[in-house]
Formats: structure tokens, C-alpha cells, sequence
């Protein structure tokens, strides 16, 4: 399972970097090599973890490693989809980047059993994580193209300042990003937090224990509905929802991850 | 044999000069000037910007005045300065100079507007009317295939080509920064002058969708729109017009801005968001500057799309310094090439002398031996292997060293070592491939 994440991670570092050499040179058949080397390399995680129950002890899939492994390999997933409908060039290095280090971050850890996690029998811990991870993944592609968006609107404004070695995409196209991925991430989200408290509620009887990580990320969803109707229900501009799925995505993260490591 | 570049550009002849060169049928000129007997090969170069002969010669320092006068008497239409005027506004290269010139013309980096596509296609006119015209052997045809490779390698190389620097292909490059596609867009042309259709016909080539025209005059914009496939309509039905507008070209007569801000932020309330791009080529100008501050409209006037294509085309000039390193390789590429050619006679000539002595030694000695045809045999096979190990060494560092400057130097020792000019040149043209092979087995000299 490892090898397969290992293969998986360099897979991911080489499509970036020839992503990048791709856009700085700038040579169309790196660009497609790239493309190539995230879609392999999304093969490989794959195939970690499908044999995941494998390894002795089998890790849990709360282990948060394991999870934010699946986010980004949810990511990639979602970012070729994307990349076949739309021109996004500039996506690529940083998806393949990202992609490495989620692949080369659970390669380094050293997981926990599920027995030893306290995780529980059943699928709704499992359900609970790869949910969740989901909707993290597709909520980052949303912040991902939040930030490109106001760095291209940034580059509009300032009119002379307009050349760049590195094409981003159009203001339109990312926020067609922005707004697909904000609609099924926040899906996700709300799939994630509603089985995490069914899972919650199987093993201590209370819906909320009231826990840190329970409290940030229920606060991190209802910054996510609000963020939502303002995109879906009221008139919220593109630049604001850009930066709104910037400031979400680093809320979210904060309250998966960030909260975990301050306390 | 050495390439040689005669002509004018537009920075050594004004166009009322160059305009008289205009060569309608490169054909005839090119025959015409392949039958002299100082020149081996001719490509002709014509476009708006340049006049140039590319030719092969033995003796390049005797050469420009012939061409000089070809190009009085058989490129002129008309009346023409005095010769000396005429020689001040042409140029001449040759050797390496002449390559890159070749190459650096094939790659836009000696054209007026650095990078232009056009030249590229004009050169490999030039190349395919010689080939047809019979003017272009295995020299000229060599250089003009390397200076399509170098034009290509430039392209993807370095960003010579790739930012737009004339106002139009500007406001086409902000209109892709801001839409995914123009297909699904429509436009709308306030004004219905030539700077208007101008723009339009850039946007026009990268497919959008629909048109729509607000003129003071209805019969102009009637005139426009029908040119166009788009409809016309009057300036009053401009706010009715503007919510569903995606990009704005506006160029039309008056005192003050036509488009307010207050009128722009009330079609964007109507728009839910989506951007609107906003050209304004009017003097004075048509729309409030003040509607760039709005989240989702983006307003460039002319100053700004000109400063924009100006930057442009500063980058583009940043870039000729790599361009220049790409051309200075493929020139030296080419020139191992043309020295490799140089060698062929030489080597040529060397295996010939060998052979010559061989066979007069085996003569003298058989006679004197009395040897029977089988011992004969014998003693063929016998030199003929001497001869071949002894010439494989110096003949495999001719080859070698034909692609670095001590080629040249080691062909002329080579003759004076060997006595080789002593001997009738032969120039057969059918040797050339044999004697660029790559093979590693000695020389045979039967």
C-alpha cells in the first residue's frame, strides 16, 4: 500500500513540476505529460487504497494522514474533470503539487489501527471520512480558483501590468470552478458533518460530545451555508465569492487540521 | 562555396524605394539571375517590409556588384536613384553573417513588428517559387530548412510570438482573460466607424456570437450591422441593450461620456455578477472612467490598450536575446554542414591518388614478377587492404572535424600534405552523400 502511495507521490511532484516547466517555457507536450502523470498517479492512490485492509494492523481511515491522502486524491480527481472541460493550464502545478504532498504526507505516518482508534464497527465511520475528505477536496478546488480569480482580477485592474509567463485561466472559467465545486463540496460537507454525528451518537449516545474538532467544524459548515446562499440565493458578485471560498477553504482547514495541532 | 545575402529592408530604404522592387513573378527573376555565371543558387526574397537575394557564390567579394546592378536593372520598375544612393540603401552579407541574417528574417527577429507570423509563410513562398524555379540546389535548399527549423524552435522557444502588440489582437487577448469562449457572447458597437469595425473584425476571427449597433445615425449602423450580421438600433435603446451585453466597443462623437457609471452599475445589478469588458477608442472618450472601479466591469481605452501592446512588445524585444542563441546554434549547425560538403572533394581526391598509385604499383610489379591471375588477385587484395587502413585515420578526422572551425584548416593541409591540387578537381555532385555517410569502414577505392 505504501509502494503504491510512494509511486503515486512521485508521480504527482513529476506531473507538477513539468506542469510548471510546461508553462514557463512554454511547451505544450510537457503540459499533456503532466496531465498524463496526475492521471496515473490518481491510478496509484487508487490502488492504495483498495488494498488499504491489507496492512497489519489495517489504519483507520480517520486517521487524519489517511483522510486529507483521500482529499487530495478527491482533488485530483475532480481537477481532470475539470481540466477536460475547461482551459486551465495554470491549475496544474498546483494540483500536482498539492497532490504530492497529500500522497507523501500519508507515506510518512504511521497509523493507528482501527482498533486502537476507537473508531467502531459499521460503515458509518468510513462513510463519516471519505464524505468529509470529499467535501475538503472539493471545497479546496473552490478556494484554488477563488485565489486565481483574484489574482486575474487583480492583473485586469491594474492594466499594464497584464504580462505574465503563466496563463490563467479566464475570470469566467473559474468562477464556473468556483461555483460547481462550492455546490458539491458543501453537498459533501453537510453528508460528512451528518454522519459524523450519527457516528458520534452510536458511540456516546450525544449527537454532539462538544469536542474541538466536532465545534470548529460544525461552525466551519454553517459558515459554508451562509457562504452558500449568498452565491446561490442572493447577488453576491464573483469577486466576493472568490474570496469568500478562500476565507471558507482556510476556515475548514483550520478546524480539520489547524485545531487539532494548536491544542 | 559561400552564402550570399544582397538587398533593403525598411530600415535601410523607405517604402517609396522598396515599393519600386515589388517582384510580381519571382520565376523569371530568379532563372534569370541563376544563368550568370558567378552565382550557383538564388532564392528571392519580396515582401512589403524587404527586397533580398539569398544566392551561393565561389567568390563572394566580386559578387555585389552584380548583384547590385541585377537588382537595378532587372528588380526596378521604375526610374531609380543614382547607383550610389542605391548601394547605401542595400545591404550585403555573407558567410555566418548571411545565415543568420536567413535565419533571423525566417524567425520574425529582424521584421519591423518582432515575431509577426506572416514572414515565416513569405520566406517558405520565397523557398517553394526557387524549388520550382530550379534556382535552389542542396545548399540553399539545406540553409532554408534549417531557417524553418530555427523559426520553430524560436516560436516555442522563447515568447517572440506570444503577446499581442497592435491595439485590436489586445483587446482580443483581455476579452479571453475575462471570457472562457466569445462564441456564447454578444457585443455591443456604440459608434459605427472604422476603428469600431477594426475592432470587430479582430474580435470577429475568434468567433463572437452576436452584434449589436447604437449609432446616432440609424443608416450607418443599419450599414454595419448588415456587413456584420448583426442588428441596428438607436442610441435611446442603449440601457434596454446594455444587461445583456458582454463586451462593449465604443467609438462615437460627442462632448461627454454616453455610458455613466450610475448606468453601467445599473446593468451589472441586472447581470448577477457576470463581467462586462468595456473598449473605449473614442476621443474624447465615450465611457466614464470611473466604471473600471465597478467589481465586474473591466475598462480599457485606447492609452491603455496601447500601453498594453507597447509592454508587449518590450517583452517580445526581451525575448529576440534568446531568439539570438537559437540562431547562432542552428548557424553553426549549418556551417559544420557546409564544411562536411567542402570535404567531399578533398576526400574524393585523396582516395583517387591512393588508388591511382595502388593500381600503377601492382602493374609495375605483376609485369615483373610474371604472376599468374590468381596471384594477381592476391596482390590486389593485399594493397587494397594497405591502402584503405592507411587512408581510414586521416579521412574519418576529415569527417570528423568538419563541424568545427579546424575542419577547413585541416582540408587545405590535407591537399598540400598529399599533393591533391596537383590533380584535376573533379566536382562530381554524386559523391556528396556517399562521402557524408556515417559508416565507419574504411574508404574503398575501387
Amino acid at each position: 500500500m505504501y509502494e503504491f502511495q510512494q509511486i503515486a507521490a512521485a508521480l504527482y511532484l513529476a506531473a507538477g513540476v513539468g506542469a510548471l516547466l510546461g508553462l514557463v517555457l512554454p511547451a505544450p507536450r510537457m503540459l499533456f505529460g503532466a496531465r498524463l502523470g496526475l492521471a496515473l498517479g490518481a491510478v496509484f492512490q487508487a490502488a492504495a487504497f483498495a488494498t488499504l485492509h491489507r496492512l497489519d494492523p489495517a489504519p483507520a481511515l480517520t486517521d487524519l494522514a489517511q483522510a486529507l491522502s483521500i482529499a487530495t486524491w478527491l482533488g485530483i480527481l475532480f481537477g481532470l474533470a475539470l481540466l477536460t472541460r475547461i482551459r486551465l493550464p495554470g491549475f496544474m502545478p498546483v494540483l500536482g503539487l498539492v497532490a504530492f504532498l497529500g500522497a507523501f504526507g500519508a507515506t510518512l505516518s504511521s497509523p493507528v489501527s482501527a482498533g486502537e482508534a476507537g473508531v467502531g464497527s459499521g460503515s458509518i465511520p468510513h462513510a463519516h471520512v471519505l464524505l468529509s475528505s470529499a467535501g475538503l477536496a472539493a471545497l479546496g478546488l473552490a478556494g484554488l480558483a477563488g485565489l486565481f480569480f483574484l489574482l486575474e482580477h487583480r492583473s485586469l485592474k491594474r492594466r499594464h501590468k497584464l504580462a505574465r509567463r503563466f496563463p490563467l485561466p479566464s475570470l469566467e472559467g473559474l468562477d464556473r470552478v468556483n461555483r460547481v465545486a462550492l455546490a458539491l463540496g458543501f453537498a459533501l460537507l453537510t453528508f460528512g458533518v451528518a454522519t459524523g454525528v450519527l457516528w458520534n451518537e452510536a458511540r456516546s449516545g450525544q449527537a454532539l460530545a462538544g469536542g474541538l474538532h466536532e465545534t470548529w467544524t460544525v461552525a466551519a459548515w454553517m459558515i459554508y451555508l451562509g457562504l452558500f446562499a449568498l452565491r446561490f440565493l442572493g447577488r453576491q458578485g464573483a469577486r466576493q465569492a472568490a474570496a469568500s471560498a478562500l476565507a471558507g477553504f482556510a476556515f475548514l482547514v483550520f478546524a480539520v487540521v489547524g485545531i487539532g495541532i494548536v491544542s | 562555396m559561400k552564402v550570399v545575402v544582397f538587398g533593403m529592408n525598411h530600415r535601410t530604404a523607405p517604402v517609396e524605394i522598396r515599393e519600386r522592387f515589388a517582384v510580381p513573378d519571382a520565376g523569371s527573376v530568379l532563372r534569370k539571375l541563376s544563368d550568370r555565371p558567378e552565382i550557383g543558387e538564388a532564392v528571392l526574397i519580396s515582401t512589403c517590409n524587404r527586397v533580398e537575394l539569398v544566392v551561393t557564390t565561389a567568390n563572394p567579394d566580386a559578387v555585389q556588384h552584380v548583384l547590385l546592378e541585377f537588382f537595378a536593372r532587372e528588380l526596378a520598375s521604375e526610374t531609380l536613384p543614382a547607383r550610389a544612393s542605391l548601394r547605401e540603401m542595400t545591404y550585403l552579407h555573407h558567410g555566418r553573417e548571411a545565415v543568420e541574417h536567413v535565419f533571423r528574417v525566417a524567425s520574425a527577429v529582424d521584421s519591423m513588428v518582432v515575431g509577426e507570423p506572416q514572414i515565416l509563410g513569405q520566406v517558405k513562398d520565397a523557398y517553394r517559387a526557387a524549388v520550382e524555379a530550379a534556382s535552389c540546389g542542396a545548399v540553399l535548399s539545406r540553409l532554408f530548412q534549417r531557417a524553418f527549423a530555427t523559426a520553430k524552435r524560436v516560436k516555442s522557444e522563447t515568447g517572440i510570438a506570444e503577446r499581442p502588440v497592435s491595439v485590436a489582437r489586445v483587446a482580443v487577448q483581455l476579452a479571453k482573460q475575462i471570457f472562457e469562449t466569445l462564441e456564447s457572447k454578444s457585443a455591443l458597437l456604440v459608434g459605427a466607424g472604422d476603428m469600431i469595425e477594426a475592432a470587430l473584425v479582430a474580435l470577429d476571427d475568434h468567433g463572437l456570437g452576436s452584434r449589436r449597433v447604437v449609432n446616432r445615425t440609424p443608416a450607418h449602423a443599419e450599414a454595419l450591422a448588415r456587413r456584420f450580421g448583426g442588428t441596428a438600433h438607436g442610441l435611446d435603446e442603449l440601457d434596454l441593450l446594455l444587461p445583456e451585453t458582454d463586451v462593449v466597443l465604443a467609438c462615437v462623437g460627442g462632448s461627454g461620456p454616453i455610458l455613466t457609471r450610475e448606468r453601467v452599475e445599473a446593468s451589472l445589478r441586472r447581470r448577477q455578477g457576470r463581467p462586462l469588458f468595456l473598449i473605449d477608442i473614442g476621443v474624447p472618450r465615450n465611457i466614464d472612467p470611473g466604471v473600471h472601479e465597478i467589481d465586474s466591469a473591466y475598462l480599457y481605452d485606447l492609452d491603455d490598450l496601447q500601453e498594453v501592446a507597447d509592454s508587449n512588445e518590450e517583452e517580445r524585444r526581451r525575448e529576440v536575446r534568446r531568439a539570438e542563441q537559437i540562431i547562432v546554434e542552428e548557424r553553426e549547425h549549418f556551417e559544420g554542414w557546409l564544411v562536411a560538403l567542402q570535404a567531399v572533394p578533398t576526400i574524393r581526391d585523396l582516395t583517387q591518388r591512393a588508388e591511382t598509385i595502388r593500381r600503377g604499383e601492382v602493374d609495375r610489379f605483376a609485369g615483373r614478377l610474371g604472376l599468374d591471375d590468381p596471384r594477381r588477385e592476391l596482390l590486389e587484395q593485399m594493397t587494397r587492404s594497405i591502402v584503405n587502413k592507411l587512408l581510414h585515420a586521416p579521412i574519418s578526422r576529415l569527417r570528423d572535424e568538419t563541424d568545427r572551425e579546424v575542419g577547413l584548416i585541416r582540408l587545405e593541409e590535407a591537399r598540400v600534405l598529399f599533393g591533391l591540387d596537383a590533380l584535376p578537381a573533379g566536382r562530381d555532385e554524386s559523391a556528396v552523400p556517399q562521402a557524408l555517410g556515417d559508416d565507419d569502414e574504411p574508404e574503398t577505392v575501387d
